[in-house]
């Protein structure tokens, strides 16, 4: 009921639209009913003036009849169109509010999601909410309007034959939604979850395809997707049948009440207190009315689905930033030092803090290595500073601004980042570039790449920077991706520099090549770098050793291999015991 | 095969359950005959003949048992509707995916996981429609309207006459109006598979985005695909209104004109009719009134062929993304100029050497386009039992000779040798069976972490991953999480280091057990130390396995047996660290140009070294 409310505050700026497609909806109903009622009464009027021999004005019905027939088909279509109209333009909408939401909380509150979770929150989820504004909402309203005014029209002819009417439409258009609605209810939040599943399977089987094959994992992964395949079946089954039920019961109901109106009018027509062509006419138009109640059972019935579209789209919109932003503009620094005091950190759920009480100083225009083993914490620093995270405890400064001051945007925008881990997006490298200063001119981005030792190998390439570079970079190699994210560092030009891993996986002369790139990128920059290998740091201007995220050391890089021989043989210690 | 075709030949999936529907659907249409017939009868009766509801009764009687009857078959139409598309689209989900299985991962870096994952979701379930609806509805189109006729013409020829004029306008406009709705579901189906793409792109590529401050520039881009894809599905949706409106107001003009020539008849009207044709018959109120009533149930199934036409169009877009997948032929099998012989009776032998085997590149050609090789003549021999390691820059074919060994690529030409049988020979899936395999950038996938170590044997105890857990220096690690083995995992590690989703791959490597090993820069991402100590696990796992490596840190590959040195393709140099660190060759430049790496970090931290201090 919740998620109603809200739903329907969202549709609140198509109230408007809303409006006029119940109005065309209601419209179009009446003259569908209006139709069937007068043709009846029509052809039992003709041949009983036929029979009796009396003059008979045909001429007015003759015309409604066509006026109906016009407005019906016109009336629905026009329905259907704003209705459709309204409801996209909603949806669409909906899609970039909710990516809105979603933005703030990458990286620290998605950790946990599946992206193939996610892409059916913004995909099918927000999809599925076009049930209620298009088969909930306006037939609702239409249904109800109309069966007060069908109502009031069988109640004009005799009491008893309203209370009947009234009695079946009220049985396929709130006995039957509320009975679908419940059974729809489990395998609507079934269909939701299986959906993000089988994303998820497709996902992981197509993308990490190569491990699962040399892994003989081909098989169970095709059995996984078939296996959620069937469940999904299985539960639009379910719903089908139970569609299927509501439809031969909305039919029986408006089936049984013709034959209870048969049952009560011709006694009346025998005794003369109905003509025979209302008898026709009311026959006839007992069967119309219940268009207008007919799709609510299954509309009911998808709304189960549609709420827990609801929730699971709510469920990312409610979550908190792991970051609050400041209201007020963010300062201007005019210096670029780098300042860590105290800081403390835990990951939720984890027992011990990834780092705690750190201090750090980098001078602006020096270089800092933060050296420690796998897991020491020394990413979870970057994580802090680039405020993916807000620290438990202590406070991190750039020139004499503490980060809490910053909006997120203008923090990063102060900062590089080179990392071990490339992102590539499925595009071409130019637009892969151009993330990092889309306006970049063509000149700039090839001198950038000039720079990162990638050029050559780009322009050797047919289609050059228009080369497209698959999804996540898989025509490239982990080395060419790293100098791309160099290129991309250097458009991006900012004063502060984070290095995490950069050379990792690189042979000796790409190597080389790089680390002479980075030392031009260095140059009057603040530089942070991030390294599990204690070994050549003698270019950084100071250090210090983290182990188990706590300082063991600090200096310069003379300090290290005392520092981290003890932390590591520990570590040894405990891996061989 | 063209879509229709293709849709059309899968029908023997939906089996008897479509025969089934077809048969329902006739049966409510002539339940609805008879509905028509009773109340026609009844209304006659009461209108003309003055009976009432005790000369009529048994009529009433009768009409509930219709009404009960009917609304039992409307229920199974439903049902076995659904279970006719529910058949071909559990077999067609797993057929495709199977395809895009055999079809590798060579073929899908041309493909965009989001447009594959809508493809096996909501193309799936689009086919629905046609299997359900489309097909039901167009076989009943050619009975039920033919049955009606039959019943009509010799009641009143004029109407049915009018019924017989009318009805074909109808199928007639349906493809006039399908023409243009085609083209218009495609690009439908193309704006969605963009969305679904750039979504799942934009998603796993989130954090990088927030980095260069774009991820609220690509809010705009959000709203833009959005746009693109409702407005693409507007266009789809306002012609399948305008051709239902259509299709209403034909079926309204039959309706009325009937109405028309039955009413005015009844009322004795002389119709406005030339001389030379004959005199209408005349007609009785029964008659008429059962005209009437039967006219809708004539048009609705002509109707329904129209509307549903709609979902013939969604299924046929979605159709034919599949049936571009499962067009495509595998690679391994298809390079044109691969030594046809050999080809000839490739694929189903299983590898015949003893464990642990040796393998031999014959002259090996590779180019992933024309013209531009990738490999060129690789020759060279791993030895059973051996440890290999192959170093080169980037570019070298080090990645390539991997791919051609796990069989994703196939040569162009020159032989792949295990012992004495060609590669090409082998059944792939056996042959992968002896393998194990970590890539430069393992995936986790969607389990806890014992599942994921298990992935080559999903069988094995938990002793048995926590033994290899151990071997790969991830024990530690895991034993700390709050669930340890069972710690659920996403894609991306959640929470995870490089390093320590590197470690886990290692594990799963190790407790594969298999006679040869295929390290792709296993120990990038660890730290020295831990670097040692999985290397050291390393050397146990190769005892009586062969052990081929990728490696840029020469540092680990000082212990190998044999180390091939690639350039250009082909195999520059070959022989031990120290043999070759002797000659004035490419591997000594590249020793060399660690020790001037400045100011880089080169691998100066020698583990043995460091050990004796």
């Amino acid at each position: 009921m919740k998620e109603l409310l809200r739903l329907w505050s969202l549709f609140r700026p198509y109230r408007g639209w809303m409006i006029a497609g119940t109005l065309i909806a209601l419209l179009t109903l009446i003259a569908n009913v209006a139709l069937m009622a007068l043709a009846g009464w029509f052809i039992t009027a003709m041949a009983v003036a036929g029979v009796a021999g009396v003059a008979i004005n045909y001429f007015a019905p003759a015309a409604l009849i066509r006026l109906s027939a016009v407005v019906r088909t016109a009336g629905r279509y026009t329905e259907r169109l704003v209705n459709h109209e309204a409801t996209f333009r909603l949806i669409a909408e909906l899609r970039v509010w909710f990516y809105r939401h979603l933005e703030p909380l990458a990286p620290a509150r998605l950790q946990q999601y599946h992206s193939g979770d996610l892409l059916s929150r913004i995909r099918a989820d927000i999809d599925a909410l076009d049930n209620l504004y298009v088969r909930v909402l306006v037939p609702v309203a239409v249904a109800a309007i109309s069966a007060v005014l069908f109502f009031v029209f069988l109640l004009l002819h005799d009491p008893l034959l309203a209370l009947s009417g009234l009695a079946f439409l009220l049985i396929a258009g709130v006995a039957l939604p509320v009975w679908s609605q419940g059974r729809g209810q489990a395998p609507g939040r079934r269909l939701a979850e299986d959906e993000a599943e089988l994303r998820a399977a497709v996902i992981d089987g197509v993308q990490g395809m190569a491990e699962l094959t040399i892994y003989g994992a081909n098989e169970r992964q095709a059995q996984r997707v078939e296996a959620l395949g069937r469940r999904l079946i299985a539960d639009q089954a379910r719903l089908s049948s139970d569609h299927g039920v509501t439809q031969a019961a909305v039919g029986l109901s408006a089936s049984l009440s013709l034959w209870v109106l048969l049952w009560l009018g011709i006694p009346m027509v025998h005794d003369g207190t109905l003509m025979p062509p209302q008898l026709a006419m009311l026959a006839l138009f007992t069967l119309a009315s219940f268009e207008a109640v007919a799709p609510l059972p299954q509309a009911f019935q998808l709304l189960g689905r549609t709420l827990a579209a609801a929730r699971r789209i709510f469920a990312i919109v409610d979550t908190d930033p792991p970051v609050v932003e400041p209201t007020a503009p963010s300062p201007r620094p005019e210096r670029f030092d780098i300042r860590f005091r105290g800081v403390g950190f835990s990951y939720p759920g984890a027992s011990t803090p990834a780092v705690a009480d750190i201090d750090l100083d980098v001078p602006q225009g020096t270089r800092a290595a933060v050296v420690g083993a796998t897991g020491s914490g020394k990413s979870t620093l970057f994580n802090l500073l680039l405020r993916f995270w807000e620290p438990d405890a202590g406070d991190i400064s750039i020139g004499g601004h503490s980060i809490t001051a910053f909006r997120g945007d203008d923090l990063r925008s102060h900062i590089a980042v080179v990392s071990q881990q490339t992102y590539l997006f499925d595009t071409t490298i130019r637009e892969n570039l151009q993330i990092a200063a889309p306006e970049a001119t063509q000149e700039a981005i090839e001198a950038a790449c000039r720079v990162a030792q990638i050029h050559d190998f780009i322009s050797e390439l047919p289609d050059g920077y228009g080369t497209w570079v698959g999804e996540t970079g898989v025509r490239l190699s982990g080395g060419q991706a790293r100098r791309i994210a160099v290129a991309r560092a250097l458009l991006k030009d900012a004063p502060i520099l984070l290095l995490d891993e950069p050379t990792e996986g690189l042979d000796a002369e790409t190597e080389r090549s790089l680390m002479q790139a980075l030392d031009r990128l260095m140059v009057g920059r603040t530089v942070l770098l991030i390294t599990h290998r204690p070994a050549g740091l003698d270019w950084v201007d100071g250090v210090l050793v983290l182990d188990n995220g706590r300082e063991v050391a600090r200096g310069d890089s003379k300090v290290i291999p005392e520092a981290t021989q003890g932390a590591l043989l520990r570590d040894v210690a405990g891996a061989t015991a | 095969m063209s879509v229709n075709a293709w849709l059309k030949s899968h029908r023997p999936l939906a089996g008897a359950a479509l025969k089934r529907t077809i048969g329902l659907g006739v049966g409510q249409g002539l339940l609805a005959i008879a509905q028509a017939w009773l109340l026609a009868l009844i209304l006659n009766a009461v209108i003309f003949e003055g009976a009432g509801l005790t000369e009529i009764g048994h009529l009433m009687a009768v009409l509930l048992v219709l009404f009960l009857v009917r609304g039992f078959t409307v229920w199974l139409g439903e049902r076995s509707a659904f279970q006719a598309a529910a058949l071909v689209r559990s077999g067609l989900r797993d057929q495709v995916f199977r395809h895009l299985q055999r079809l590798g991962p060579r073929y899908l870096a041309n493909e965009r996981s989001g447009a594959l994952v809508e493809m096996l979701t909501k193309g799936i379930d689009d086919l629905e429609g046609y299997y359900a609806r489309f097909l039901p509805a167009m076989t009943l189109t050619m009975i039920l309207p033919v049955v009606i006729l039959v019943v009509v013409f010799p009641a009143d020829w004029v109407a049915g006459a009018v019924m017989l004029v009318t009805a074909p306008l109808i199928p007639l406009f349906m493809i006039l109006i399908g023409s243009s709705a085609q083209s218009k579901n495609q690009r439908q189906w193309k704006e969605l598979a963009r969305m679904s793409s750039h979504f799942l792109d934009v998603i796993q590529g989130l954090t990088t985005l927030k980095l260069f401050g774009a991820s609220r520039r690509e809010a705009d881009e959000v709203a833009r695909i959005s746009n693109a894809y409702r407005s693409s599905t507007m266009q789809v949706l306002r012609v399948a209104f305008l051709s239902s409106a259509v299709l209403e107001f034909f079926a309204a003009i039959g309706i009325a004109i009937i109405a028309v020539f039955v009413g005015f008849r009844l009322y004795g009207l002389v119709m406005p009719m030339p001389d030379w044709l004959m005199a209408l018959p005349e007609i009785t109120y029964l008659q008429g009134l059962f005209i009437l009533m039967l006219a809708p149930e004539f048009y609705a199934p002509l109707r329904n062929m129209g509307i549903q036409y709609h979902a013939r169009m969604a299924a046929a877009a979605a159709a034919e993304q599949m049936i571009r997948v499962l067009d495509a032929e595998p690679e391994a099998r298809s390079a044109p100029d691969a030594n046809p012989p050999d080809r000839a009776a490739s694929g189903h032998a299983s590898l015949q050497a003893p464990r642990p085997f040796g393998l031999r590149f014959q002259d090996v050609h590779f180019s992933y386009e024309a013209g531009r090789d990738a490999l060129c003549g690789m020759d060279f021999e791993v030895p059973a039992g051996a440890r290999v390691a192959l170093v080169g820059t980037s570019g070298a074919g080090k990645t390539t000779v991997i791919n051609l060994l796990l069989g994703f690529l196939s040569p162009t030409s020159g032989r792949i040798l295990i012992g004495d049988q060609a590669l090409a020979d082998l059944d792939l899936e056996e042959w992968r069976s002896h393998l194990a395999w970590v890539p430069q950038q393992p995936r986790l996938f969607q389990g806890t972490i014992g599942d994921n170590i298990r992935l080559g044997r999903p069988d094995a105890d938990i002793e048995s991953v926590r033994a290899a857990a151990r071997r790969a220096r991830a024990a530690d690690f895991i034993e700390a999480l709050p669930a340890g083995y069972d710690n659920l995992v996403g894609e991306r590690g959640a929470g995870l280091s490089g390093g320590q989703i590197q470690r886990i791959a290692l594990a799963r490597a190790f407790l594969r057990d298999a006679p040869l090993v295929i390290l792709d820069e296993a120990t990038a991402n660890l730290d020295p130390e831990s670097e040692r100590l999985v290397q050291e696990g390393i050397e146990e796992l190769a005892k009586g396995r062969t052990l081929l490596v990728v490696a840029h840190r020469l540092a680990t590959v000082r212990r190998a047996d044999r180390i091939l040195v690639l350039a250009s393709g082909r195999v520059a140099e070959s022989g031990t660290h120290e043999m070759l660190s002797a000659s004035n060759g490419i591997y000594a430049r590249m020793i060399a140009a660690y020790g001037q790496t400045a100011p880089g970090q080169a691998d100066v931290w020698n583990p043995e070294r460091e050990n004796d201090r």
